[in-house]
């Protein structure tokens, strides 16, 4: 995106006043409004669709696989394709090792252990049909709710096979199903990131296009459970020369990100439920 | 606190029962006189099959039949017939007052993106340049283009002719035109701008506002043209020094008119009024999402309409609620009732 020398100075100026004013009048916490759906693919375990009001349109899928726990390095793959853009390029690599980041660590592993041979792996296709600004805030809030929705059939075979080798066999009833995250185990929630931008001494969470255009600096900084997750990584939201971050940023984004997290973790929540009436009524 | 909303997916399901449509029981509307269609049209749709009409924009000819090309309404013209789009990219017209973005420098000419099928061009002739009116464009001129508008500058200009395939030629030749500054540019479908006899207004709160006809926006803080020299000092110092040394004086060898050589550099000036104060920027923001929400519940955009739905959300002390939905549903709402109890809607 291309700015006039006029307006890019006309954004930064309006971005760096206490507090600031935003293009769109909205508040340094407030997120863009989104439309979400999730549970809609048959084909996947879980899945979910976000679209911001920028254009921007991401869908995830959730698919697992019964794998032998000692033959695989880790147990959740994540992929991300945009389209038109080259899977090999930096921009998606920078994407996927950002999520790879927080999910490989922050993700409760434990879950998906079956019996004491056998493992759930778990992959996760991201597919961005558009984006306008930094896609990975979508991206995130599309995992979240694509984790959250998924559902893993019930398996009925023994748990201890460590003396007799045994194939896991599973209940092919899929009401009888369970989900990857129970509503009701609140202190494992699938972890979220959100982009942060800096300029002057404000930080706004999720900048839109023209405000990472103008914006000194980024923050991607991770949530989950309600508090601040590694990894925190300074990103460069605009082709520009960035400017240093200092440690009050990283406080005052922090601070904001704590606030905003519980939020948005709650409004996503009510969307996988209501999504989840809508499963159940069909099976 | 306000920090996210999520709204559903609106689903247009069809009933499973009665999801075909006979098509017998459409009632299609004739006109009596030439057995046309009078409404909106789809793409491939027939319009006609009396060869008598000539084919217009819009349309084509298969097996002695007219097709609809476009989603739009019928348009007859004695015999000619074409089918005006609903939606599309701009198509200029001559004497359109309309804002662009500079996207090339070239020979003699910028090339201009008006967000119509084809970029414009501004000729080195069709601008004001430094040193008055009344002056031919020397070599010079020619090395200092990008001194006045280089890539990425948004200006206000008029279509001046057409070209044979439809492309604007642009001109900048009046006071009120020319780079833009102290505001913040929106974009919304050129479809929605009604056309009127002057595209600049004043707004309500210290604010000007030009509605491109082709759909692009810029609203500015209202500044009274009383020109300061230091900005134009500050560039003529840089074309000065692109020049080599050598002595660059704008029309050198014309007659000029001094008054205008004044403020000429000013015209080119990329330094925004240094005190445009807090509630001037967040007035901006909200007449942005005024005409968002004017866009996003497809209403004609004009200058009444903006200040009606600048009044509306004033009932929103937080003009950040106004990106969503709901909201933006309820201005439009009020917009359109407030039209009708005016007996103008």
């Amino acid at each position: 995106m291309i700015l006039s020398p006029a307006e890019r100075s006309y954004l930064y100026d309006s971005l760096s006043v206490q507090p600031p004013v935003r293009p769109d009048a909205r508040s340094a916490h407030q997120f863009r409004p989104i439309e979400a759906s999730c549970s809609f693919l048959p084909n996947s375990n879980g899945s979910s669709r976000v679209r911001l009001s920028d254009g921007g349109e991401a869908i995830v899928s959730v698919k697992t696989q019964v794998v032998l726990t000692k033959n695989e390095s880790s147990l959740i793959s994540i992929d991300v394709d945009i389209n038109k853009e080259r899977d090999d390029s930096n921009f998606i690599k920078n994407l996927i090792s950002s999520l790879e980041s927080i999910l490989l660590k922050k993700f409760p592993i434990e879950k998906l252990k079956l019996t004491e041979r056998y493992s759930f792996k778990v992959y996760i296709d991201c597919f961005i049909l558009s984006h306008n600004s930094y896609p990975l805030g979508l991206l995130s809030l599309c995992i979240y709710l694509a984790l959250k929705s998924t559902r893993l059939p019930l398996l009925t075979s023994t748990v201890n096979d460590r003396e007799i080798e045994e194939q896991p066999t599973f209940n092919d009833d899929w009401e009888a199903s369970k989900k990857l995250f129970e509503p009701s185990e609140h202190q494992d929630d699938p972890p979220l990131l959100f982009v942060v931008g800096i300029i002057g001494n404000n930080v706004f969470i999720d900048p839109s296009n023209e405000e990472e255009e103008v914006s000194e600096n980024g923050l991607i900084v991770g949530f989950a459970n309600g508090e601040i997750v590694p990894p925190v990584q300074s990103t460069n939201l605009s082709n520009r020369d960035s400017k240093g971050i200092s440690p009050k940023h990283i406080l005052k984004a922090y601070s904001m990100v704590r606030n905003c997290g519980k939020e948005v973790v709650k409004a996503l929540n009510t969307v996988v439920s209501s999504d989840d009436d809508v499963f159940t009524s069909i099976y | 606190m306000d920090v996210i909303s999520i709204i559903r997916p609106k689903v247009t399901g069809y009933d499973e029962e009665d999801s075909d449509v006979e098509m017998s029981d459409v009632e299609v509307n004739l006109d009596k006189d030439s057995g046309l269609k009078t409404d909106v049209v789809t793409p491939g749709e027939l319009v006609t099959d009396d060869p008598i009409w000539m084919r217009g924009h819009g349309t084509y000819f298969l097996n002695e039949k007219t097709y609809s090309a476009v989603a739009g309404s019928i348009l007859k013209v004695n015999r000619l017939l074409s089918v005006i789009p609903l939606r599309g990219r701009y198509q200029p017209e001559t004497g359109d007052h309309i804002i662009g973005r500079i996207k090339e420098v070239g020979h003699k000419r910028w090339k201009v993106d008006i967000g119509g099928k084809q970029d414009a061009v501004l000729m080195l002739g069709s601008v004001n340049l430094p040193g008055g009116v009344l002056r031919r464009k020397s070599e010079s001129d020619e090395l200092q283009m990008r001194n006045f508008l280089k890539e990425g500058d948004l200006l206000n200009a008029e279509v001046q002719s057409l070209f044979q395939d439809g492309a604007a030629s642009l001109h900048t030749r009046s006071l009120k035109y020319g780079k833009l500054r102290n505001g913040y540019f929106v974009k919304v479908p050129s479809s929605l701008i009604v056309r009127s006899k002057n595209h600049s207004h004043q707004l309500p709160g210290n604010i000007s506002i030009i509605l491109g006809v082709n759909g692009y926006i810029w609203i500015s803080k209202n500044v009274s043209s009383n020109f300061d020299s230091t900005n134009s000092k500050t560039n003529k110092h840089e074309a000065k020094l692109v020049n080599h040394g050598k002595e660059y004086n704008p029309g050198q060898g014309t007659l000029s008119i001094p008054k205008l050589e004044e403020s000429s550099w000013e015209i080119y000036s990329d330094k925004n009024d240094p005190d445009i104060s807090e509630s001037i920027r967040s007035t901006i923001a909200r007449y942005v999402n005024c005409i968002k929400c004017l866009s996003h519940c497809e209403i004609g955009i004009t200058e009444q309409r903006i200040v009606t739905a600048y009044e509306a959300s004033m009932a929103y002390e937080n003009a950040g609620s106004l990106i969503d939905v709901e909201v933006m549903e309820n201005i439009g709402s009020d917009v359109i009732n407030g039209e009708k109890m005016r007996g103008n809607g």
